[in-house]
This record gives C-alpha cells, structure tokens and sequence, in this order.
C-alpha cells in the first residue's frame, strides 16, 4: 500500500504538471488556463512529487530513488496517453488518480495509528 | 556561436547515435531481459514447473544444508569441490552439486548438479541442456562468437558513445519540459521525434543510470592501471585483497575429517541471527586444507559482493569473512554495480527496471528510424535512395524485427528441440542465431514498408506459438498457471500474448499507412493530369 501511495502521489505531481499547460487543461476542462491556477498546479505538482520522493526513500533506502525514478516514468507516460490518446477519459483519470491517493493514504493511517 | 554549438551537438547527437544504435539495440534488448533471467530459466526447464514456493525459506535451510552434505560426503567424497545453492524465492528449487574430474585439457572442472524439490526433498525429473535466461544475460556483455574481452571492449565504447549521445540530446532538446506529454501523431518524421523524445524524457535518469553504471562494472577492464601501479602481481593482487580468501589453514597437507557443518552454522547464525544463506561452498573437502564458504544474501542492501564467511573445513575456525563497513570508495562501486544489475530488487522495481529497458530500445529504435525517415523525406520521390540510407534502413529492419522473432525461436527450440540432442544448448543459440539472420537477408534484398508489414505479421505468429506450443509440449498452459498461482509461468506466456497482439496492431497500421499513401499518390496524380489536360 506504501508503493501505491508513493505512486499515486507521483502521477498527481505528474498531472498537475500537464494540467499547468494550457493546451492540456484547454483540451480536458475547455477552457483557458488563468495564471493563478497554473501557478497552483505547479505548487500542487512540486510538492506531491518532493512527498512521493521522500516516501520511496524512506521506505525502500537503497533501491528508493530507483523505485521513484521508475514511478515518474510510468507517470509521464500514462498522462502522456490520457491527453494525447484519450483525452475524454483525461478527467476520469484524474478523480482516479485522488481516490487511489485518498484509499492509500487512509488505509496506512489507519493501519499505522 | 550559440547556433554553431546547437548545430555540432545535433550533429554529434546524430552521428554517435547512428553509428552504434543498432549494437545498442542488442545491448538493450538483451539488458532488459536479462532482468527477468531467472524467470525465463524457471519456464525453459519444466522439470521445476511445478515447485510450490516453501512455507519458511529460511527455517529450512540448515536442514536442507545438512543433508546436502550428508548427500554428497556419501556421492562425491573425493570431488575437490562441493557446492550446496539453497532456495531463493525467484530459484524455488535445491542444488547439491560436485565438481567432476577434469579431463585432458580442461582448465576448469565441469560440475555435476542434483536438482532437489524442497518441499519433497526428492530428485527433480533430469533437466533438459539450455541456457535458458542465461543466455541474453551473458549476449548482453559478452555478445556472442567471439572473445568475451573484446566483446566487452566492444560493449564499453558502445555505452561511452550513448553516453555522449543522452547528454547531446539533452542539450539539442531545447523544449525538453514544455514537449513532455506531448505526442503528434500521423506526422511522418514528426511523429518519429515526438516518440523519440518522449521514450529518452520519460526514463532519462534510468537511461543515465544505466549506461553509467554500465561502464563502472566494467571499469577494472578499462582503467587498469591504479592497480597495475600499487600492486606487484598487478589486477590479480588487488582481486585477491578485494576478495577474502583462506590464507590460514591452505598450506596445511593431507587428509582430515570434516567437521560437522553445524559447528559452522551455530557460527554463522551467531553473528547474523536472521541471515538467509544463499550458497555453501566447499573446496578440498575431507582434506585438512579445505575451506567452507557460506554466502549470505545482503537483503536490500545496495551491495554486489554477497557477504560470506570462511571457515576451515577441518577445524572449525573462522579464516577469513567480507568486510561489514565498506569504505567510502568501495560502498561506491557496490552501490553503482548493484544499481546495474537490479539483482535485488524487489518485483515491482524489477517490472519498473523493464519498463526503463523498453523505453531504452524504443529511444534507440526511433532514433534510428528518425534519420532514415528524414533522408526518406528530404528526397525528391525520383531519385534512388542512396547506398547508406538502404544500408541503413536494412540494418533498422534487420535489428528491431529481426531480434523479437529470434527470441521467439530460441524459446521455441526450447521446447521442440529433442532432449536427446547433443550439445543442445548451443542448437537453440544456434536457432536464435539463423534466425536473426535470415531475417537480416531479408531485409538486406528489400526495406520497404511491405517487409515491414510481412515481418510484423511473423513477430505475431510466432510470440503466439510460444505459449501454444508450451501448451502442447508440456502439461501446463496459461489457464492452468493462472489457476494453480504459477505467476512466474503466467507472466511469460501472457508477455508473449500481449507481444503479439502488439505486432498484430503493428501490422495493421502498417496497412492503413500504405493504403493512406497510396490514395495520396493517385490523387496528386489525378491532379497532375487534369492540370496537363
């Protein structure tokens, strides 16, 4: 569950950082991307992506920035799919990626406390 | 200035890139495999198909050690060496193996393995002669037919030039971040790129991890002379200090009684309490020279050298053991080596790992189809291609079609080569082989899309026969695995069924692309001529 939660939190930053172009966020919300929210997307993506990092390293030691590395390139790649080959399913995706954030990050805590 | 420096990394970016691409393929294709090399040897012998994972591994081995010298003190009492390989969760099985003597002219001693079901402790059904997985691991380094430190040589100037190559394409990819998910499809050559760019952004760090750390395992071959210069018996000395060996009780003549190999346990679990043993190895056993070896795994720690401890065979005492706290320069190199080969990584690393692999093949493989396309198109329709582009469009056919058919074959001699064949092992590297190149024939006689498509097609038929003919020829199949938990088994014949619906696909749009051609060049034509009339 820890590996999902390390992943889930790197396709957020990942599509947070296609979200944060405005031809990707044209082509799944129709509409413009204002300034405001690209610079809150680009928040949302750093940080989710410094989470996810310092999850596999805490979890993993040795092998976690492998394990991270190999994350973001699953990440790129999926959200490279959805807004290119699928883009109607673009936002489904998205409310994927949050409730697998949300259902990892609830079972640790309630496991862990 | 600025646009001159652009111009000779794109221009070196190119001319590196082409040069070698296709030997790259092979290293990469080969790489990548290879992280699953154990698992392809598990499905080439189905003698261990059937082995159920133990309920506790490591409770088991001290009995599992003990009876394996039992076994062999009983078979092979004057063998000079012994060696007992224990269960490891991608090994399910047990190995009591002894060293043959040497015939006339051998330098090393063939061993003798007897394969041994865990959980039964009974002999496993006689293993068929192959490589198995093996084989891409050592073709990944060593190539093939030829003399494994010039392959090597050849391998490391390879890596240097896609090293060089990688950071060209940094620097040349300008809009590196703002292209990220971007792909263009239907665009000829740009399309080509997009791929290109995105397979190299998308697995860079593992891209520079990987043939990085490539050249550092092989670093000793090409930096020699530190210790050329420190030691006076020169790579062999520093090797000897680097590994621990028995300089206590070696000098020591004739024959004594082994001492029970509790003794040596009772030690080991001593100082690692919770230690997973991986190997006991045993030279000059029954002699008063002989050393015991018991190699543990290092868990996840980032470390090639297996931690080991080295006993005397005759006394008991503890002669040598690795260092636990490596030095800075030492931690250094284990950790890059151990990156390389992935050896301990986890299942989902290891999957991760692949797709790294995948991506790099997929880079090496537009990178290469790129140059031939943009000459392609920069040519006027009437003039004949040149002799470097045919060459080079016969060598992009020949590697990235050519080597998934090979491996199909090679998987497929596996099974319908006769166990009765000798020197089997090498009559299915031969088959992968004649594969490759007939394949490479082929392409060298015509390069067109049409070949393409016909080779596609073929990847197909054969990624789907591999799983049917393992079916026919042994008493599983893909239902049964997924039935029976077999992932490891599962896993392979799905690959191949996903493989081949993949070339399916492939095929089929080579399809639409030629009849899309096709219907363009008519009505260009049409236009032409009512324009004349």
């Amino acid at each position: 569950m820890i590996n999902l939660l390390s992943f889930s939190l790197c396709l957020l930053a990942f599509n947070g950082f296609a979200m944060a172009k405005n031809g990707h966020f044209k082509a799944i919300f129709n509409k413009r991307l204002d300034d405001v929210k690209r610079k809150q997307f680009l928040v949302l993506a750093w940080i989710s992506i410094l989470l996810s990092f310092s999850v596999c390293i805490f979890t993993q030691s040795g092998y976690g920035a492998l394990q991270f590395f190999g994350f973001a390139g699953l990440s790129v790649l999926l959200v490279m799919t959805f807004n290119n080959f699928f883009v109607k399913l673009a936002k489904p995706f998205l409310i994927i990626n949050f409730i697998l954030l949300v259902i990892s990050a609830l079972y640790l805590a309630l496991t862990l406390y | 200035m600025k646009g001159s420096f652009f111009r000779s990394m794109t221009w070196l970016h190119t001319w590196v890139g082409l040069l070698v691409c296709w030997l790259l393929y092979l290293i990469f294709f080969a790489g990548t495999l290879s992280f699953f090399r154990d698992e392809m040897s598990i499905w080439s012998q189905p003698a261990v198909h059937n082995i159920t994972a133990q309920a506790d591994r490591v409770g088991a081995q001290r009995a599992q050690i003990k009876a394996g010298f039992d076994y062999l003190n009983k078979h092979a009492g004057n063998s000079s060496n012994w060696r007992v390989t224990l269960p490891e969760p991608r090994v399910p099985y047990l190995k009591y193996g002894y060293a043959k003597p040497k015939e006339p002219g051998q330098r090393r001693s063939k061993f003798q393995d007897n394969n041994i079901n865990p959980n039964t402790m009974e002999p496993l059904a006689p293993f068929v002669d192959t490589k198995g997985g093996n084989f891409f691991y050592r073709l990944h380094f060593d190539l093939h037919y030829m003399s494994p430190i010039t392959a090597r040589w050849i391998v490391c100037f390879a890596s240097l030039f896609m090293l060089i190559a990688i950071i060209s394409g940094v620097i040349i990819h300008k809009r590196i971040f703002k292209d990220m998910f971007t792909f263009r499809g239907n665009k000829g050559s740009r399309s080509w790129l997009d791929v290109h760019n995105l397979s190299s952004v998308l697995a860079l760090p593992f891209h520079l991890m990987i043939t990085y750390t490539g050249m550092i395992t092989l670093i000793f071959m090409l930096f020699p002379y530190p210790a050329l210069t420190t030691y006076d018996d020169g790579i062999g000395g520093f090797y000897n200090e680097v590994v621990p060996s028995n300089h206590v009780t070696d000098k020591a003549e004739g024959e004594a009684p082994m001492v029970d190999i509790n003794t040596i346990l009772d030690q080991v679990y001593t100082k690692w309490p919770a230690a997973d043993i991986t190997r006991v190895q045993v030279s000059n056993p029954n002699m008063a020279s002989s050393t015991i070896t018991v190699l543990v795994s290092p868990g996840k720690e980032l470390r090639d050298q297996t931690p080991r401890l080295i006993f005397s065979g005759a006394t008991g005492q503890l002669v040598a053991q690795t260092v636990d706290e490596l030095t800075a320069s030492k931690m250094l190199f284990e950790s890059l080596n151990s990156m390389h080969t992935g050896r301990l990584a986890d299942p989902l690393l290891r999957w991760l790992y692949v797709l790294g692999g995948i991506a790099g093949c997929v880079m090496i493989g537009t990178g290469c189809t790129l140059w031939a396309k943009r000459i392609r198109e920069r040519n006027k329709s009437d003039i004949k291609p040149s002799l470097g582009l045919k060459l080079v469009e016969s060598l992009n056919l020949a590697t990235i079609m050519g080597l998934p058919l090979a491996t199909c074959v090679y998987f497929l001699a596996n099974r319908l080569l006769s166990t009765s064949v000798t020197e089997r092992a090498d009559k299915e590297v031969l088959a992968f082989f004649l594969t490759w190149l007939a394949v490479a024939v082929l392409a060298f006689i015509k390069q067109d899309k049409l070949q393409w498509r016909v080779m596609a097609v073929i990847n197909s038929v054969a990624c789907l026969s591999v799983p049917l003919i393992n079916a026919i020829t042994t008493n599983g199949n893909i239902i049964t695995y997924f039935l029976h938990k077999q992932w490891t088994l599962f896993m392979f014949d799905a690959l191949f069924l996903v493989f081949s619906f993949l070339f399916y696909v492939q095929s089929k749009k080579l399809c639409t692309a030629t009849t899309r051609e096709k219907a363009i060049n008519a009505s260009s034509s049409n236009k032409l001529t009512g324009q004349q009339g």
